[in-house]
């Protein structure tokens, strides 16, 4: 079996799975469709191996394999088919969406029983990896949307999967439509890019892209920014990121997924697959650099006054793409991709933690009433703090190698850079302090009532099941994870996921330690040998990021740990005497108001316009009303019609028209 | 061949209505219908790719040089297709409920497929002209007689609208084949390769597109010649509704590019600019409609509205890519449109009777096989990326990207207002809490058996598209007259390449150059 096979078996196992469970929901017994669908992307993972394997048995050069099954449309220019590109960064891709993925499947096996949509769900969740893997593996820019699209329409399933929640539809709808509003972009950027090209294929426009575009010419520079606007939407980059924190909406393994492994790190992949592309627009890169620094900055600052803890590692995800954002438009590909592979894991290990301990808390979500749960919860604890500690990037933790690895590597470009990197280690103070604000406030302290609960063996569960968004009671008829819900503690599926996850989060760094293993970028060294921007950041840079990283990670917990352990309270000191600045963190930045009030509003508002007056006035009352008056005689005959003369109207039609019929015929 | 088509339909149902049982006219319409689509099978299947094929011409008013004309191309290959498939199973939908006077409804049920299936097949702009007439009378009795409360008020205004439309065609059409007669001095001929063959000059060309681009637009319908629209979706028994916005809407799309554009290139050109801004207009205003209205049917509608001008931005794109894309979304949006009246059918009837998205919510539940069908339809409706109507959107905006980039960026805000209102339709029905009238349960197994081939037919479109493209691509694109002003006054047309069809194509060959005056011919 070549590279290619085993690369399209990676997609037909999902596909398979989700037509197996979505045909045969009504006779699958208990948790059957779970196991169905963690055995589909394991089969998955399997392939994306021998996928691997076959590959590094190529020489370096040939490691950039295509092929097709079917043509989708051919036709006047056109060139689409169904084909696939298997080359080092979609195998990169593949092992690790596939990878993460099963390991959330597994937990969700255990996670969502009890719920009564659970085999909706695993179809569901079979459907976004394939989607995500259609995506990583299209070898042309229309399976590139394609899948783009399958996972905004994935995610929009997975968000509202609690349908019964007005709050789920909503955030469901929101995600949908700003994915669809990156769509649209990464279409269009797509016609500028084929103006030129004239070729949908991967490989062939970037054969000729150098040949066909100036460099910096407005084409392709448009182009770019508008594959920038698909990426921004996807990667939940600003001002595109509203949907994000809303699509907590969706259970917390959906979370884990769109957060790890599919959907928000498509961005990153899109401008590491276009790099042939985006280096023939500088200011396309700039811009990319830019919005990744700043997103990562505002989303730190309103993860620090966020109190619900699954938003906090919404906000921190945010925060983490925008590193990578930044690093792949700077041109730091594969510290970019680096960075990607060990925040799918810590953070889906941060999410899964998490879930577990929403599900001791019966459904609460608010860093408010979660305290104390270290004794209660002394598995998830342990995995939260390995999981935090990895994103706050404190050595030797995964997270630690590769963040600073991206920001060296920025630092080496000189010039404005060092505002790039700069706010990069600002960043990372910012992650720190806020994460284990996190995990200070839910694990240490005294234990709040469902925790003394469970230290003496009994899993709380709340009588009626309440909506955490807005307090109205749950509509329990599509289910939700009820009296039979269960925690990581107590549900092997859940404590194997989770601790593979932490073994990944700590020593997932291993592929890429400075100077010692560079096994990762040597291996994604063939899809960017053709890169024309080399970053070689000198020795000096690499060790004196490292040491700063660690002060800076271990300086901003510290000062958590004074502020919400040591010094109780300070926290709210500090708030009123920053009063602005702590508005602006918890409004969000105000970026929904904003967005509603230049969009949202105005579109209503033309609509409600287009409805109330002009359809009425100008196209009833002009249009008609004079025609109508004319024809008003005429009327009568229609209503005599329909008052019973209907049998004699219709005989006349009848009639009449085989009468002219006849006569045509006989004078021919 | 072709004649068998296009009767059938109508003369199994006459026997059907002659037989004195009370299922036989639905049944025998069904069959006749069924048959219709067997042929239009078989001649997808045979289609070689080329110019015409199964040619009927015999003179019919030898007087009037009016030929009863017709042949298959790929312009109209798939129409015939989807015309034949929708009304077959929109009559097997009808055959689920009791209708008063059956015989009568199904007659007139059938006589609409044979009308509709004669004005895509007529190659004889009389023919053409007849049989758009046709199709329309049965359908104004189908409303007046069986629909809605409101049905006399929506009858008239379709009547006012359509006939005045017919009218300025049906002028339209006699003083095109009589000038064409005069300016080449050849006996009278309505046959549309004659008339593409002897192009007019310029003015005569312009005012007598503006009549036929005024009964098509009508039809379509544009904005803001949609007034007739409201009323008749409101009231029009959903059966019929579905072959009637599925179908009917684009035989007007259909007259542009068969017979407007390869006629009267010159005022396609010249008026290129109007209709464009029109169905620009069409697709915002239809977007911001629907993601408004609250009834369901009108939701459907206004998108319908939106999708047609999609249709004829491709048209007049004057781009290959976009007159491929038209031509694919023609059939795509008749896919999908049709089995969502179907549904808001379903839905009205667990909704206590209500069209209305207040009335309904919440019935996913119990329904899942219905919520599953439904979201295919949403999201091929929105032409999500992955269904066919993305390809064939994703042409006409290529196309259009081409041509007139300002028009194509714009277009692309009604692509996301799109996903708003088809999203909204679906969230209200099917998701949120259960409406107060809402009973909720599965669809019964003959609604999932009429739902399910369009269901098919929609994901056979989204994975191979190229089934229809290669077949239309020679017809479209491949030959025949090119249309381009040059930086003068000049237009390059060029000479007929063996292929007897007149329609504008935008291939690379264009060769004839004549002076636009026209006289010079």
């Amino acid at each position: 079996m070549n590279a290619t096979h085993a690369a399209w078996l990676v997609l037909a196992a999902p596909l398979a799975g989700t037509l197996v469970i979505a045909l045969s929901f009504k006779w699958l017994p208990r948790q059957t469709a779970g196991w169905i669908g963690t055995l589909a992307i394991a089969v998955s993972f399997g392939y994306s191996i021998v996928a691997f394997v076959q590959l590094q048995s190529l020489s370096p050069e040939h490691r950039e394999l295509t092929s097709s099954l079917w043509t989708i449309a051919r036709t006047t220019g056109v060139d689409a088919s169904a084909t696939i590109l298997v080359d080092p960064l979609s195998v990169f891709m593949i092992l690790v969406v596939s990878g993460v993925s099963m390991l959330i499947h597994l937990y969700s096996v255990s996670y969502l029983k009890g719920d009564r949509g659970y085999a909706r769900f695993f179809a569901y969740l079979n459907y976004f990896v394939f989607s995500m893997l259609l995506l990583v593996l299209a070898g042309n820019f229309l399976l590139l949307i394609v899948g783009w699209a399958f996972v905004g329409a994935a995610s929009y399933m997975l968000i509202s999967f609690w349908y019964r929640r007005a709050s789920a539809t909503q955030a469901g709808i929101k995600a949908f439509v700003i994915n669809v509003i990156g769509d649209a972009g990464l279409v269009l950027g797509t016609f500028f890019i084929f103006r030129s090209s004239h070729s949908l294929d991967f490989v062939a426009t970037f054969r000729v892209a150098p040949h066909v575009f100036a460099y910096g010419s407005g084409g392709i520079t448009a182009g770019c920014l508008l594959l920038l606007v698909g990426a921004f939407a996807k990667s939940a980059q600003i001002p595109l990121h509203t949907w994000l924190p809303d699509a907590m909406e969706g259970p917390t393994p959906v979370s884990a997924l769109i957060h790890a492994a599919t959907m928000v790190t498509a961005g990153v992949y899109l401008i590491a697959r276009m790099h042939p592309l985006f280096q023939l627009a500088p200011a396309a890169q700039d811009v990319g650099a830019i919005v990744g620094c700043l997103t990562l900055l505002i989303a730190g600052t309103i993860a620090l006054a966020a109190v619900d803890i699954k938003r906090v590692i919404a906000y921190s995800t945010m925060s983490q793409i925008g590193y990578m954002i930044m690093g792949v438009s700077a041109g730091a590909y594969a510290a970019g991709l680096f960075h990607l592979m060990t925040h799918a894991f810590f953070k889906a290990l941060l999410f899964m933690a998490a879930g577990s301990v929403i599900g001791a808390m019966g459904g609460e979500q608010s860093l408010d009433r979660i305290s104390g749960m270290r004794k209660a919860l002394p598995f998830t604890f342990i995995c939260f703090l390995v999981g935090g500690l990895a994103l706050s990037g404190i050595p030797p933790f995964s997270g630690f190698f590769s963040k600073d690895d991206i920001l060296a590597q920025i630092g080496s470009r000189g010039g404005w850079y060092w505002a790039l990197y700069a706010a990069g280690y600002l960043g990372a103070g910012l992650t720190a302090l806020y994460t284990f604000r996190m995990i200070f406030r839910a694990f240490l302290g005294e234990p709040n009532p469902q925790a003394r609960e469970l230290e003496h063996g009994h899993l709380f569960h709340p009588e009626q099941p309440t909506n955490p968004a807005n307090g109205e009671v749950e509509d329990t008829d599509v289910g939700f994870p009820g009296p039979d819900h269960v925690i990581a503690e107590r549900a092997l599926p859940m404590r194997v996921a989770m601790s593979l996850l932490a073994l990944l989060a700590i020593a997932g760094g291993i592929v890429g330690i400075p100077k010692t293993t560079s096994w990762l970028e040597n291996f994604l060294a063939p899809t960017f040998a053709g890169s024309t921007i080399h970053l070689a950041p000198s020795n000096t840079l690499i060790y004196v990021g490292l040491a700063l990283g660690t002060v800076i990670g271990l300086g901003g917990i510290g000062l958590a740990w004074v502020v919400w352990v040591a010094r109780p309270g300070s926290s709210t000191v500090i708030a009123a005497r920053l009063a602005p600045a702590y508005r602006l963190f918890a409004g969000k930045w105000y970026f929904d108001e904003l967005i509603d009030a230049l969009v949202v509003r105005p579109a209503t508002w033309f609509g409600r316009f287009a409805q109330g007056s002009f359809e009425r006035v100008f196209v009833n009352g002009t249009l008609i009303g004079g025609t109508t008056a004319i024809v008003r005689a005429g009327s009568a005959v229609v209503r005599s019609a329909e008052s019973g003369f209907v049998r004699y109207y219709v005989a006349f039609v009848v009639i009449g028209l085989s009468g002219v019929g006849l006569y045509f015929l006989v004078q021919s | 061949m072709l004649s068998i088509l296009i009767w059938l339909p109508v003369a199994a149902a006459l026997v059907g209505a002659l037989i004195p049982l009370q299922r036989a006219g639905g049944l025998l319409a069904l069959g006749g219908a069924l048959g219709a689509l067997g042929i239009a099978i078989a001649l997808i299947a045979g289609y070689s790719g080329h110019g015409y094929a199964h040619v009927t011409d015999v003179v019919w008013i030898r007087s009037l040089g009016i030929h009863y004309a017709l042949a298959v191309d790929g312009l109209n290959l798939f129409l015939v297709a989807l015309t034949t498939f929708s009304f077959a199973l929109a009559i097997a939908a009808a055959n689920i409920r009791d209708w008063p006077r059956p015989r009568v409804f199904y007659l007139l049920f059938a006589l609409a497929e044979s009308a509709v299936l004669g004005a895509f097949l007529a190659q004889d702009l009389a023919l053409f002209v007849a049989f758009f007439d046709l199709m329309l009378i049965p359908f104004y009795l189908l409303l007046g007689v069986w629909g809605g409360p409101g049905r006399v008020a929506a009858t008239l205004k379709l009547v006012i609208y359509t006939f005045v439309g017919s009218l300025l065609m049906l002028a339209a059409a006699i003083a095109l084949a009589v000038l064409t007669s005069e300016h080449s001095g050849q006996p009278l001929s309505f046959a549309l390769t004659t008339l593409a063959a002897n192009p007019l000059h310029k003015g005569s060309q312009e005012w007598i597109f503006l009549l036929f681009a005024a009964a098509f637009l009508v039809k379509m319908p544009a904005f803001p010649l949609h007034g007739w629209m409201p009323d008749a979706y409101r009231e029009m028994p959903l059966e019929v509704l579905a072959v009637f916005s599925g179908v009917l809407s684009k035989v007007g799309a259909y007259g542009f590019l068969a017979i407007a554009l390869p006629i009267m290139p010159l005022a396609a050109v010249h008026f290129q600019t109007l209709i464009l801004v029109l169905a620009l207009c069409s697709i915002i205003y239809g977007s911001a409609m629907a993601f408004t209205q609250t009834n369901a049917r009108l939701i459907a509608g206004y998108s319908s509205v939106a999708q047609l001008g999609f249709i004829t931005l491709g048209i007049f794109a004057f781009a290959p890519q976009g007159a491929q894309g038209a031509v694919l979304q023609m059939v795509n949006h008749g896919l999908v449109v049709a089995p969502l009246f179907l549904i808001i059918g379903v839905l009205a009837a667990r909704a206590g009777g209500s069209d209305d998205i207040r009335d309904m919510g919440g019935i996913a539940f119990r329904a899942p096989v219905l919520a599953t069908f439904f979201l295919i339809v949403a999201f091929a409706t929105l032409a999500m990326p992955g269904s066919g109507n993305f390809v064939g959107e994703f042409l006409i905006l290529l196309g259009l990207f081409k041509t007139k980039m300002v028009f194509s960026i714009i277009a692309f805000g009604g692509v996301v207002m799109a996903s708003v209102y088809a999203l909204r339709l679906f969230i209200r029905a099917m998701h949120n809490r259960v409406g107060p009238k809402v009973a909720s349960g599965e669809m019964s197994l003959r609604n999932a058996l009429v739902l399910a081939p369009f269901i098919g037919a929609i994901l056979l479109f989204a994975i191979y598209p190229q089934l229809q493209l290669h077949r239309s691509e020679s017809t479209v694109t491949g030959s025949i007259v090119r249309e381009q002003i040059d930086t003068g006054q000049n237009v390059r047309v060029a000479e007929l390449t063996g292929l007897p069809a007149g329609w504008i194509a935008y291939g690379p060959n264009a060769e004839t150059t004549i002076a636009t005056g026209g006289a010079n011919k």
